[in-house]
């Protein structure tokens, strides 16, 4: 009886080393003929990215992780359907981009007016009036917690095209290439939104630079 | 020397903002512009990079998984919920319902109709001959489901099945006129109306729109009668 048990532990083990050592193809594979440890292994892997860029996009933590959720939801349900011609972290980035400008668009319906941004520019864009607080903080933190948390709001100002290119790029690290697949864009398009949105993001965060 | 536009793209697509080409760096140290420039965008990059990084909370799995399992669950019954399919089948299902309350609401119509007047009706039968109709020859081979009956000097194809006459096309609309005695399983006969009649298609003589003789034939006597009009 005990040698079944350590048996059966020996293949548990051995199967989980060869799921780790798998690559995202092979587990997508693995998790199309139903296997639960597969599909478990891609969310472990993948889990922290996505949630992180899905709260880069909308900056609200609860909506993140439902969001991320929802992602690795319709990477189970659609594994059947994933072809393996672009690597799955661009797949994947793509699922959350969709799901993250979904809410952005239907947050945008609502017509929520932030008092950050109660003004607009000629384009109709949102214009963020946030003067930065001159005075000389002595605590480190505290300045460390305020940069982010202006970085943060000048990204969720950024209309949101741009806002998934510069995320993905800067903050995610994402190839130009990968991006374009995400997005579904061309690779000039795709340099030509960073580029724009750094522009943005460097006007709204010049105290800072 | 590259153009300033061109240093400034490369510059702006370098995977790592501290990592230059070495036509970049050549640039960028006799051209000032293009130094700021890069020093700019390192700072942006760095500022944007070093926001906060979140993780997925520690029960990510078991929401994750227990959202799963109820996703798992409505896939199975995906089919049932299809709205194109639920439309078709509804449609049909009511299809199915209409026609066949309209025919059981014909036939038990028919059924009292014939049961109540029947007595009553029987001494009011009308004569054969009232109504100026041909009797039906006697060397119509009877063996023929396909006689033909003369009719208002017009020959016209009759079905006289011995099946019992089945109530169609508003014969009993017309039941004030039309003896119920006729419409009896017994004798074998038919009701005739315009169009199809069981597998014979029979053509009556229309007297005004939307009305036509109602004609019936009694397997027993072999003869037309006149019971009324058809509307």
């Amino acid at each position: 009886m005990a040698a079944v048990t350590h048996q059966a532990q020996a293949i548990e083990l051995s199967g989980s080393r060869s799921i780790e050592a798998a690559n995202d193809h092979e587990l997508l594979a693995a998790i199309r003929d139903g296997d639960e440890l597969a599909f478990q292994e891609i969310v472990r892997r993948y889990r922290n990215p996505i949630t992180n860029f899905v709260y880069r996009m909308l900056d609200d933590y609860d909506r993140s992780v439902e969001l991320a959720q929802e992602t690795f939801i319709r990477v189970y349900t659609s594994a059947s359907r994933y072809q393996a011609n672009y690597s799955f972290s661009t797949y994947i980035y793509r699922i959350a981009t969709n799901l993250a400008i979904s809410e952005l668009r239907r947050r945008k319906r609502r017509k929520t007016v932030s008092l950050f941004s109660p003004f607009t520019n000629d384009d109709g864009e949102a214009v963020e009036i946030d003067p930065p607080d001159l005075n000389i903080l002595q605590d480190e933190a505290l300045i460390r917690n305020e940069r982010r948390s202006a970085v943060a709001r000048a990204i969720t100002s950024l209309p949101p095209k741009y806002r998934a290119a510069i995320v993905l790029r800067d903050v995610e690290g994402l190839s130009y290439d990968q991006i374009a697949d995400a997005l579904k864009l061309s690779e000039g398009t795709v340099k030509s939104r960073i580029n724009r949105a750094r522009n943005l993001l460097k006007e709204k965060l010049s105290a800072y630079i | 020397m590259k153009s300033c536009n061109y240093i400034k793209e490369r510059i702006d697509e370098a995977d790592k903002p501290n990592l230059l080409s070495f036509e970049v760096t050549e640039h960028i140290s006799e051209c000032s512009d293009c130094e700021r420039f890069a020093s700019d965008r390192s700072a942006l990059r760095m500022l944007v990079a070093s926001g906060t990084r979140v993780s997925a909370p520690i029960n990510f799995n078991v929401r994750l998984n227990a959202r799963l399992a109820e996703v798992k669950v409505r896939r199975s019954f995906r089919w049932l919920g299809s709205p194109g399919y639920l439309r078709l089948g509804a449609a049909t299902a009511g299809l199915v319902v209409m026609v066949f309350a309209a025919q059981y609401a014909g036939l038990l119509k028919d059924q009292s109709r014939l049961t109540d007047s029947r007595g009553q009706q029987a001494a009011q039968t009308p004569k054969p001959e009232q109504f100026g109709y041909p009797t039906l020859s006697p060397e119509v081979p009877r063996s023929s489901n396909l006689p033909v009956v003369a009719a208002s000097g017009r020959r016209y194809p009759v079905y006289s099945g011995t099946t019992a006459p089945r109530a169609r096309r508003g014969d009993l609309a017309v039941s004030g006129v039309a003896p119920a005695s006729y419409l009896t399983a017994e004798d074998g006969g038919v009701v005739l109306v315009r169009g199809q009649n069981g597998d014979m298609d029979v053509q009556m003589p229309t007297v005004s729109v939307g009305a036509q003789p109602l004609l019936y034939v009694r397997a027993s006597q072999r003869a037309v009668r006149n019971i009324g009009t058809s509307f």
